[in-house]
């Protein structure tokens, strides 16, 4: 009895709030945009009862912050990204030629 | 070299000089070997036919670099102008069928298992620094193209949403469903790979 009244009342709030494809939208559109009251308001509500949506908060935060160090990583000078030694040598050449015909 | 002071080109010493430079540029946004070294390549040549518009107040590698920049993104232009449909979708569809419940009563709701599982995407204690590098390498690699351009052009280069736009031809609308999608399958990926 008590399981099907709890299935009711989800399916209830399901109907009026913003489901969790809207919610996950929102948590990355914020991060480039203002959220207007209503869709703010649309949000928070979800959050207060949907604990992957919170999850997902979080885990985009913490995936932001891993890409910010990765781009450092890939400015440093150590980064290991290498030209081919032989697709070097094939540039060297094209443009080579390419001055010697100038 | 003192300040004021004109740069010249000496391009007979590009490659040993900004080969490496250019390649590790081009391969953080391409994530393709070979597309990188043929930019790489495109970029030298492109350098050597404009050479005389080169006004000397720039650097060098300022310059080349400038060149690569276009290149990549006529390539990120070249895969947007054959996913047209697919824009058209990506403007009205948030969802994704591969993340959400298509059917009634909960639609729209995390389908299960493809919800966030671990309290933190990061696990505990320090990550080195090389290990961190490699899963979101291989993690934006796994992404479509068309996502890993928008996402690349935000997350990496840190442009601003108008030029993005502008360089790819997509519409304000088009880029925040992408850079959504793009998110929804990262996190995914680095999850995976970090519970592993």
């Amino acid at each position: 009895m008590l399981k099907k009244m709890k299935y009711r009342v989800m399916v209830f709030m399901s109907r009026r709030m913003i489901a969790c494809d809207e919610a996950s939208f929102l948590i990355s559109y914020r991060y480039d945009n203002k959220l207007g009251l209503y869709r703010w308001m649309g949000l928070k509500m979800h959050l207060l009862t949907c604990h992957l949506c919170r999850k997902y908060v979080r885990q985009i935060k913490e995936l932001n912050l891993a890409v910010d160090r990765y781009r450092e990583g890939c400015a440093h000078p150590d980064c290991q990204h290498h030209l081919d030694r032989e697709a070097g040598l094939k540039i060297q050449q094209v443009v080579g030629r390419e001055l010697n015909a100038k | 070299m003192t300040e004021g002071e004109e740069h010249i080109l000496e391009p007979q010493h590009w490659v040993e000089r900004y080969g490496d430079y250019l390649f590790n540029y081009a391969i953080v946004r391409v994530n393709d070997q070979e597309k990188a070294e043929d930019l790489v390549q495109e970029t030298f040549l492109a350098g050597l036919r404009a050479r005389d518009n080169f006004q000397g107040k720039s650097t060098e590698r300022t310059w080349l670099i400038s060149i690569l920049k276009r290149k990549i993104i006529d390539t990120y232009r070249k895969q947007y102008a054959s996913k047209e449909s697919s824009l058209r979708e990506y403007e009205q569809d948030i969802s994704d069928g591969d993340f959400y419940r298509a059917e009634d009563p909960f639609r729209g709701h995390w389908l299960e298992g493809k919800g966030p599982h671990s309290h933190s995407l990061m696990p505990e204690g320090e990550i080195e620094q090389e290990e961190l590098m490699r899963i979101i390498r291989e993690c934006i690699s796994r992404l479509p193209p068309n996502l890993a351009s928008a996402f690349i052009m935000k997350m990496i280069d840190e442009s601003g949403s108008d030029e993005i736009c502008k360089d790819l031809g997509i519409t304000p609308s088009n880029l925040w469903v992408m850079l959504h999608r793009a998110r929804l399958k990262m996190r995914e990926c680095v999850e995976v790979k970090w519970l592993r």
